[in-house]
């Protein structure tokens, strides 16, 4: 009895230490999003705080089915993210591979790749918003000085070219998540394999598909599953850039939930939309996290 | 007087038990090894001494305490980890001295203790190095010294050389030897190489799947193995096992060929009875080539397969029954591959098993 | 075959010098590094060369390339201090930046830590899936979460309060400095623990003399990661702020487009002061946070 009381008590303490964690997780994140669930069922609206009372079912959602607007924004947002995932794997895979190479000053280069990482993305949007400024921004004046174009390229007033900004921006800030950790995982390479398939005939480029890249493919699903948690960073740098404009032509998701939360002030709509934003956040998140654990299961024995 | 006793121990993690119920009695100043294969619950039980895995079932004892419920830091025992597990940020004489200054020793104390150990283990010159400036011998000399200066009831060994080299092993087991010599404690002393059991141990535990298969002295185990698995585990080269059938008051192999039993089994032995026939390498040598003359043998003729010489002996592979054995020859002589000799086997110090329970019929 | 000349060195030919591929090869990549580099600095070095440039000269048409004056009117007036001021309070948008950052980071790690050892310690029902549902909800996007947390905040009069925002930022950085501190713990060999407990300590006394000495260093990374989150978020703060008592920097910036034309050089200022408090943490940390990340990764 006494023994069994003590494995009960040993089994308890991992709970007991995870407590807090999982309280706050509860009241901040777990039960807002409940009740943010119920208010997306709701015809909320902030200036008329009675209007929670309206149960609606499922309209809202019905709504943004139907919403053509709503489906291009979300097409948009998962072309854009698309677009910078790969753009932002294959820049940090080939940065990587550089300073692996480089030999002299790698330690400099490799703090000043973490940098990026710990910009504010306001402060990216900002930065990118004053460079790309088609009046006084750096890009312009450069681009003109060197006679490559004789009036200002409106970068953030043409519709594709401020998409195009802004996925720059976003590449600029978060390559180096990819970068990094893509480096600690060629440096973590054991020399062995490498110096086996070059014995065996493997030439460099089926060395790098066959041995390196199996290899360093898990610390690229950290890479992932770090990003995938915060995607929708993008938020600042739009909202800063573009505010979603011209047109709407960069409109993301996450600015058009702000905007029709706060802007049309309608609650009800907007958590609708927040809950579908948030599941594809969840669902990209899990599935990295998932092909993270596959990779590791798969390297098995490397400890 | 500490000696530790270990009644009924049960390990089990959800429905999976690893220990079945062990009982040993460790004497006072006794040096017991538990040697077993991985997995056989040797570590597991050691643990449970310590106080870092809760027992399951069973009693264990230090002393004159039922420590079961104690944590390790009351059983007064001390403890040389497999990875030696220094206290990197502390300097070899704060390693040595925190046991001591967790008990709330005063400072003159301390440093006389933590001198009188560094004495022994000759670590004086080292006292001011980090563990990283240490070679693998010097961390595991820091280690076995904070084991002693605490003075404990007994000392608790898992696996401790199996990360040295094989030179420095031989060495190292020397001194733990030595040390159990000067400080007589008791001491449990977990490996899964046999050879460290058989010099270390006043008495051998052999553990497998979470039992315990035979306690002896060395040498009763490597003499008297109680089934095929101890006498497959201990001894190097391991004992031949020929499985075979007694026929007619002989022992009839898988070709046919006949060996008699041995004199002191024959009475235990019965008609049509499946046995394993168990002979070490040193038991199967070429006439005049064995270690020294038995009044209880029998010669038989044996093609050389493969001869590795080890300068004053020879390993031979060779074959009895169509199955594979190894032998030994003693003396300078080469032998050829494909060379027919006539080997003896000392059927004195042979062994039968029965083959059903493996189990030898010298203590059925 | 026997067409290939085989290379004869006499006395007066000088040492064959690298073909010409390899060195190609070695100017390309130096080429690349060096582009690399302009591009990750020079848009940040262009902001803080900015900062200390008068707008006049920013706004110059033509550009002005070589700055002709170098100032700190810029910082001057957005402190408040000299005759022409902005009328923007960053003093009070930094030292509630500061309060917040701070103490959310301080009680996100004194939680991670308990958690990150749990994880990283004992073996307990349903591990997987906690640590997997931790992330999830670290997933939730800022805007996203920021709707209900305004309806709810707003009933406990937590809006326009640092608190609301602390609270907010503490489950924001719990997740990942469990996944950061859970790393760094598993670095530490558990004998080292079991070692101390059999040398007299208790399981307590263990990790505050063992154990947490060694994973001071990756704490301390944790704690500068999650520092920064705090101090660089944008989305929520942007909604549960409103006014001096509570509004951060990130969201003070934008006070600076709310008028009708943008003090760029008042901009780049404040830019500046957010921006370097951050770059000096991150390369005092790098090294560590690089480890903890890859390690709680892969390693199981």
């Amino acid at each position: 009895m006494i023994a069994f009381l003590r494995t009960r008590r040993t089994a308890l303490i991992p709970l007991l230490l995870l407590s807090p964690a999982l309280l706050t997780m509860l009241f901040v994140v777990a039960l807002p999003l409940g009740f943010s669930f119920y208010t997306s069922l709701t015809a909320y609206r902030l200036v008329r705080p009675e209007t929670i009372e309206i149960f609606v079912g499922l309209r809202n959602y019905i709504r943004l089915l139907e919403d053509w607007e709503f489906w291009r924004v979300f097409g948009r947002t998962i072309l854009f993210l698309a677009i910078a995932l790969n753009v932002e794997f294959l820049l940090g895979l080939g940065i990587a591979l550089l300073i692996a190479k480089i030999t002299w000053g790698q330690r400099t280069l490799r703090t000043i790749m973490m940098f990026p990482m710990m910009f504010s993305p306001i402060l990216v949007g900002f930065q990118f918003k004053f460079i790309f400024n088609d009046n006084i921004g750096i890009l312009n004046n450069a681009l003109q000085s060197l006679g490559l174009t004789d009036r200002a390229i409106p970068w953030l007033v043409d519709g594709r070219l401020a998409m195009f900004s802004i996925i720059f921006a976003e590449v600029w800030m978060s390559t180096s998540v990819f970068a990094i950790l893509l480096l600690a995982g060629l440096f973590a390479m054991p020399r062995d394999p490498l110096e086996a398939a070059k014995v065996d005939g493997c030439n460099s480029w089926q060395v790098f598909r066959h041995i390196t890249l199996p290899f360093i493919m898990p610390f690229a699903f950290i890479a992932m599953t770090i990003r995938s948690l915060d995607v929708a960073r993008a938020y600042d740098i739009v909202h800063v850039m573009t505010g979603g404009g011209p047109a709407g032509r960069t409109e993301l998701l996450w600015t058009l939930i702000a905007r029709t939360g706060y802007m049309d002030a309608r609650m009800g709509q907007a958590n609708a939309m927040a809950y579908l934003s948030t599941l594809l956040s969840i669902a990209f998140t899990w599935y990295f996290y998932t092909k993270l654990m596959q990779a590791r299961r798969y390297m098995g024995g490397v400890q | 007087m500490a000696g530790i006793s270990i009644r009924a121990v049960e390990k089990a993690y959800g429905a999976v038990r690893v220990v079945h119920g062990i009982d040993l009695e460790i004497a006072h100043e006794e040096f017991v090894v538990l040697v077993g294969p991985s997995g056989c619950g040797k570590s597991t039980t050691l643990r449970m001494i310590a106080g870092l895995e809760d027992i399951s079932g069973g009693d264990v004892w230090i002393g004159q305490t039922r420590v079961n419920d104690l944590p390790p830091r009351k059983r007064n025992i001390s403890m040389v980890f497999q990875n030696y597990a220094l206290y990197p940020h502390m300097n070899v004489r704060d390693n040595l001295g925190f046991g001591l200054r967790i008990a709330g020793q005063s400072p003159q104390v301390v440093t006389e203790r933590v001198n009188e150990a560094a004495g022994i283990l000759g670590l004086s010159e080292l006292l001011d190095r980090t563990p990283a400036e240490l070679s693998g011998g010097q961390r595991q000399r820091v280690a076995m010294g904070r084991a002693i200066v605490r003075h404990p009831d007994a000392f608790l060994f898992d696996e401790p050389l199996s990360n040295l080299d094989a030179k420095l092993r031989g060495q190292m087991r020397a001194e733990i030897k030595k040390l159990h010599q000067k400080v007589r404690t008791t001491v449990v002393y977990v490996t899964h190489d046999q050879v460290e059991a058989m010099t270390l141990a006043d008495r051998i535990v052999v553990m497998r799947d979470g039992h315990i298969e035979q306690v002896g002295t060395p040498m009763q185990v490597f003499n008297h193995p109680v089934n095929t698995f101890v006498a497959t585990f201990i001894g190097s080269p391991p004992m031949n096992l020929l499985p075979a059938v007694i026929h007619e008051g002989q022992v009839l192999l898988r070709d046919g060929s006949l060996v008699p039993v041995p004199a002191r089994l024959r009475a235990k032995t019965h008609e049509g009875q499946d046995v394993v026939l168990g002979i070490r390498p040193d038991d199967i040598c070429p006439v005049g080539h064995g270690l020294g003359e038995t009044d209880e043998g029998t010669d038989i003729a044996l093609t050389v397969d493969l001869a590795e010489p080890l300068g004053m002996e020879s390993l031979i592979y060779t074959s009895i029954a169509g199955q594979e054995v190894q032998a030994k020859l003693y003396g300078p002589r080469i032998v050829q591959a494909s060379e027919t000799l006539s080997f003896r086997l000392a059927l004195d110090r042979a062994h039968l098993f029965d083959a059903a329970t493996t189990r030898s019929l010298d203590v059925l | 075959m026997s067409r290939t000349a085989i290379p004869v060195r006499t006395a007066d030919r000088p040492l064959p010098r690298p073909p010409l591929k390899k060195r190609a090869q070695a100017f390309g990549l130096w080429l690349l590094t060096f582009l690399l580099m302009v591009i990750m600095c020079v848009p940040g070095l262009w902001v803080v060369l900015s900062a200390f440039r008068p707008n006049r000269e920013i706004l110059a048409k033509p550009p002005i390339w070589v700055p002709e004056t170098l100032t700190l009117n810029n910082f001057a007036k957005i402190f408040g201090i000299g005759q022409d001021q902005v009328a923007i309070p960053v003093l009070a948008y930094f030292s509630n930046s500061l309060i917040i950052a701070l103490t959310s980071t301080v009680i996100a790690l004194i939680i991670g830590m308990s958690g990150g050892y749990a994880f990283a310690r004992y073996r307990f029902r349903f591990k997987g899936g906690i640590f997997l549902g931790l992330m999830l909800f670290r997933a939730v996007p800022g805007i996203a979460l920021s709707l209900p947390i305004f309806m709810v905040w707003s009933r406990l009069g937590l809006i326009d309060a640092k608190l609301g925002l602390i609270i907010v930022y503490i489950s924001l950085n719990v997740p990942f400095t469990i996944w950061l501190i859970d790393g760094f713990f598993r670095q530490i060999p558990m004998s080292l623990s079991e070692a101390a407990q059999v040398d007299g300590c208790t399981r307590w006394q263990a990790f505050w003399k063992i154990e947490f000495p060694l994973a001071r260093s990756g704490i301390a990374a944790a704690g500068v990661f999650a520092f920064l989150t705090s101090w660089n978020e944008y989305a929520l703060a942007s909604q549960l702020t409103r006014s001096t008592d509570s509004k951060t920097l990130p969201v003070g910036l934008m006070d600076f487009t709310a008028q009708f034309t943008i003090d760029w050089a008042g901009m780049c200022a404040m830019a500046v002061i957010i921006i370097v408090p951050a770059l000096i943490m991150t390369f005092l940390v790098q090294k560590h946070l690089i480890a903890g990340l890859t390690f709680g990764g892969v390693k199981g």
